[in-house]
């Protein structure tokens, strides 16, 4: 038995230790045992990924009551390097959980559901055939449903968000399969060497490749199929959507890798091209509407749309170079694509644990309603600051090296003369600049209203610092951000090795030799230590000619007992975002005024309100719920009760079957 | 028997049996209906016996005993009964469709039915064969009353003459079916008309009418 097969046995077995724990358990303990054992779930899965990575070997074959033979886990490099992703998610998130869940989540079925989620999401990577792919998909799909449904008695929004969700992760289903079926009909098989055959120019490989990409996108969360993202992420509890967001839409991302790196390598460069397409419009879109969000949540959901569309733009960029022979910049934009998907991985996990704990300190997921934060909770805000750090890829973060990998792609790869490359190459560069300011924007906001100035609110005032295993988490979750910002060689190493590139890159640096170009981001930190040292010399210095001043708080009319109401607040902060892209968000709006007895000028009272929709969810999915609703209607004319109308149905069938016959 | 005596004694009989069965789509009148049927059993028991005594076979002679008694006496005297304890209702007043139109829907199921059984008819030139679309039609035209008369003894008749239909086409065909089958086969039918019958007068009861239009609430 290889190393491999060994991990990947004690994955199996761990899913059910976790599953019999959450069940057997008794309540005191559950959380702790089904935790323990989830977490060393993922732990199992990092492990078989990282061996998988470097090469090992190994098959394991699960008989199933199916008549289409047995479950095939057989691991690759670049299903390994997911693995790796998934597991690292999922055992922070359930460290995380075990301090975190009550209530509803911490029953018997969500224990179970967790378990059951973590497992089948770590397996998808490593499935050996087609069907053993679909079964690990679906029961992900079913299993995170059914987290999304944890506090279902509670919150009606709930029900409609797990609604959304089973819808469209049904049509994801349902587009993969129709692909999946396409692919195998050419090839002639179900096993991933078989579809491999198919010839990547070919019509059906286009059919296949387009059916795939829509439906791996709309698992992924990529506009304009994101609708469940910002609506599941808020509903379901907050390790859920840290797995949810920064583990399970990464598997939309290794779906889309599979179809075009590994199954149909050479695909035409349109296929880049409609990658491109979906990835820059999901960024902007995306971190549009999460710079005017102030439900935490639903920001980090919608920065989830963005990075996916970063990921996507990446690939695309990798397919569109490739497909011109500019290597050099089209494996940099791949690597760009994985160090994306890694780091975005660390820095979501950790701002959602972060929410988390927000969450369960003040009960409260408005941002306007929070503040004055880190004073009272320390670890946390440290924590989520530094996820924030990552998420507007500033520098000693892992989002900052991959961007900036990115970045480097896109800028080197507009050299040939090529119509679309010249046309795509600085529309990239333009979305990926547009969508880095707007999320330092997004994240000032988050990180100042929610942690900084004064409490908005008695739940923010009383909050209280998260338990030890929630601490533990996020810190361990923020640590990995560092740690991939700081020394990005290793990942960038087994990136590369899992898309089979050579490893270009040391421990400490990530470089392209080809394109000139390298970042160590220890020179950048000691640099930058030496400057602010330098600056805060000389300011120092400086200030001692100058006679000290006293500084009041600004806005405190002299006083400095300033109401917290005189605050920004996360929509005020947004304003003139909300001002510039108007067009493109069309919040509604709402003022109230009440005048003071008969007065036209003495007002009393002044209502605002305002809140953004989401266009596409508006103009696309609303039209089409209302004719489905319509249809629907017109359909139980169909079944009135009456038994004349039920006999002539049957009538008429056997009527026409005859006629039909007889000609 | 001659040969010649057996083909018209066949004839006869499967044209009574249409003849009955569009006079029954024709008449509105319950008490003409069930009149029409019992003709119609009569018809039936004479095509079984005419069967019997061409195949020299004694036990298609006791099924034709059986079917006269059945379809004969036994349900159009239940039907009867049915209809008896409301005489001022016992007519179809408002088919849904109207007399002109059932009469030409009933040419057209008739057409149909010759056609739909030239794959039976290409089986072979005897009587019988050539009368098996007598049997088709008549289902039809039991389907066709089912499904456009609003009493619910209608419907009974309407079920009757399919029943019929379907039984022509076997005793054609399977040149007569084993006395034991054709036991069961009558009492299942007796048994469905005496429940629809009781069915019937609790309708009554319960709705003063036994127009199966007022029935619509049994949905979702």
């Amino acid at each position: 038995m290889t190393p491999v097969e060994l991990a990947l046995d004690t994955q199996l077995v761990l899913v059910l230790a976790g599953v019999v724990a959450a069940i057997a358990a008794p309540p005191r303990l559950r959380s702790l045992l089904a935790g323990v054992l989830s977490a060393l779930l993922g732990l199992a899965g990092v492990l078989t990924g990282a061996w998988a990575l470097a090469g090992r070997h190994g098959v394991v074959e699960l008989p199933t009551a199916l008549s289409l033979g047995p479950v095939t886990l057989d691991p690759t490099p670049l299903g390994g390097f997911f693995m790796v992703v998934a597991g690292a998610v999922g055992a922070v998130a359930a460290v995380f959980a075990i301090g975190y869940a009550s209530g509803p989540a911490a029953s018997r079925t969500s224990w179970v559901a967790l378990a059951v989620f973590l497992g089948a999401m770590q397996l998808v990577p490593a499935a050996g055939d087609l069907v053993s792919f679909l079964l690990m998909w679906e029961l992900m799909a079913l299993a995170s449903t059914v987290l999304v449904l944890t506090e279902h008695a509670g919150r009606a929004e709930v029900r409609t968000a797990a609604l959304w969700y089973a819808a469209m992760t049904h049509l994801s289903f349902v587009l993969v399969l129709l692909g999946f079926t396409v692919l195998a009909h050419a090839g002639g098989g179900i096993d991933w060497a078989s579809m491999s055959r198919v010839d990547p120019t070919s019509r059906t490989a286009a059919v296949a490749f387009l059916l795939l990409v829509a439906g791996f996108a709309t698992k992924a969360g990529v506009v304009p199929v994101h609708v469940w993202l910002p609506r599941a992420h808020p509903a379901a509890p907050s390790h859920v959507s840290a797995v949810m967001s920064a583990a399970m839409v990464k598997m939309g991302v290794y779906g889309v890798l599979l179809v075009s790196i590994r199954l149909m390598p050479g695909g035409p460069a349109w296929w880049g091209a409609v990658v491109v397409g979906l990835g820059a419009v999901s960024a902007v879109y995306g971190i549009l509407q999460a710079s005017v969000a102030s439900d935490l949540k639903r920001l980090l959901g919608y920065s989830t749309t963005e990075n996916i569309g970063l990921i996507f733009l990446a690939l695309g960029t990798a397919l569109i170079l490739r497909a011109h022979q500019v290597s050099a910049a089209g494996d940099a934009a791949l690597l760009a694509c994985l160090l994306l998907v890694a780091s975005h991985a660390a820095f979501k996990a950790t701002l959602f644990l972060g929410a988390g704990s927000v969450l369960h300190a003040t009960g409260e997921r408005d941002l306007d309603r929070m503040g004055g934060l880190v004073s009272r909770l320390p670890v946390t805000a440290t924590a989520f600051g530094i996820g924030a750090l990552g998420a507007a890829a500033l520098p000693v973060t892992a989002g900052f090296v991959a961007e900036w990998t990115l970045l480097q792609a896109v800028i080197h790869g507009g050299r040939p003369h090529d119509r679309m490359v010249a046309v795509t190459m600085p529309i990239a560069v333009s979305v990926v600049a547009l969508t880095a300011g707007l999320a330092l924007v997004t994240f000032v906001k988050a990180y100042g209203i929610a942690f900084l100035a004064r409490a908005r609110s008695d739940g923010a005032a009383q909050a209280h610092e998260a338990s030890p295993s929630m601490r533990a988490a996020m810190l361990i979750a923020a640590c990995v951000v560092l740690i991939l910002g700081l020394v990005p060689g290793a990942l960038a190493q087994a990136a590369a090795r899992a898309v089979g590139l050579p490893a270009g890159s040391a421990v400490t640096q990530v470089g392209f030799t080809h394109l000139g170009a390298r970042l160590e981001p220890l020179a950048v930190l000691v640099l930058v230590g030496v400057m602010v040292t330098a600056v805060a010399l000389i300011a120092k210095a400086a200030a001692r000619k100058v006679p000290r001043r006293e500084v009041e708080l600004a806005w405190g009319g002299g006083g400095v007992r300033a109401s917290a109401r005189m605050q920004y607040t996360a929509t005020s902060y947004a304003e003139p975002l909300t001002r510039v892209f108007d067009d493109a968000l069309r919040p509604e709006r709402d003022v109230v005024v009440t005048h003071a007895g008969e007065s036209r000028y003495l007002v009393e009272r002044v209502q605002f309100h305002q809140h953004v929709v989401d266009l596409v969810e508006d103009r696309m999915y609303r039209p089409m719920l209302t004719l489905v609703e319509r249809l629907g209607v017109a359909g139980r004319r169909l079944q009135n009760g009456s038994i004349h109308r039920y006999l002539a149905y049957s009538f008429f069938a056997l009527v026409v079957v005859l006629v039909v016959v007889a000609l | 028997m001659s040969e010649t005596t057996y083909t018209q004694l066949l004839q006869l009989s499967a044209g009574l049996l249409l003849l009955c069965a569009v006079l029954i789509v024709w008449r509105r009148s319950l008490g003409a209906h069930i009149r029409l049927l019992a003709v119609q059993g009569w018809a039936l028991a004479g095509l079984v016996a005419v069967l019997g005594l061409h195949e020299h076979s004694a036990e298609l002679l006791w099924v034709s005993v059986l079917v006269a008694t059945l379809k004969g006496v036994v349900l159009p005297a239940v039907l009867a009964r049915a209809t008896a304890s409301d005489r001022t209702r016992a007519r179809e007043e408002t088919p849904l469709i109207n007399t002109t139109a059932a009469l030409l829907a009933v040419s057209f199921l008739t057409m149909l039915a010759y056609l739909v059984s030239r794959p039976v008819l290409a089986l072979g030139s005897t009587a019988a064969v050539a009368a098996v679309p007598v049997g088709m039609a008549m289902a039809l035209f039991g389907f066709l009353v089912l499904s456009t008369r609003r009493h619910a003894v209608s419907q009974l008749i309407g079920f009757l003459l399919l029943d019929n239909g379907i039984a022509t086409v076997a005793f054609l065909t399977a040149g007569g079916v084993p006395l034991v089958v054709e036991l069961g086969v009558s009492l299942d039918v007796l048994l469905v008309v005496l429940i629809l019958r009781v069915l019937t007068s609790r309708i009554r009861t319960e709705y003063g009418d036994a127009d199966l239009d007022d029935m619509t609430e049994l949905r979702d």
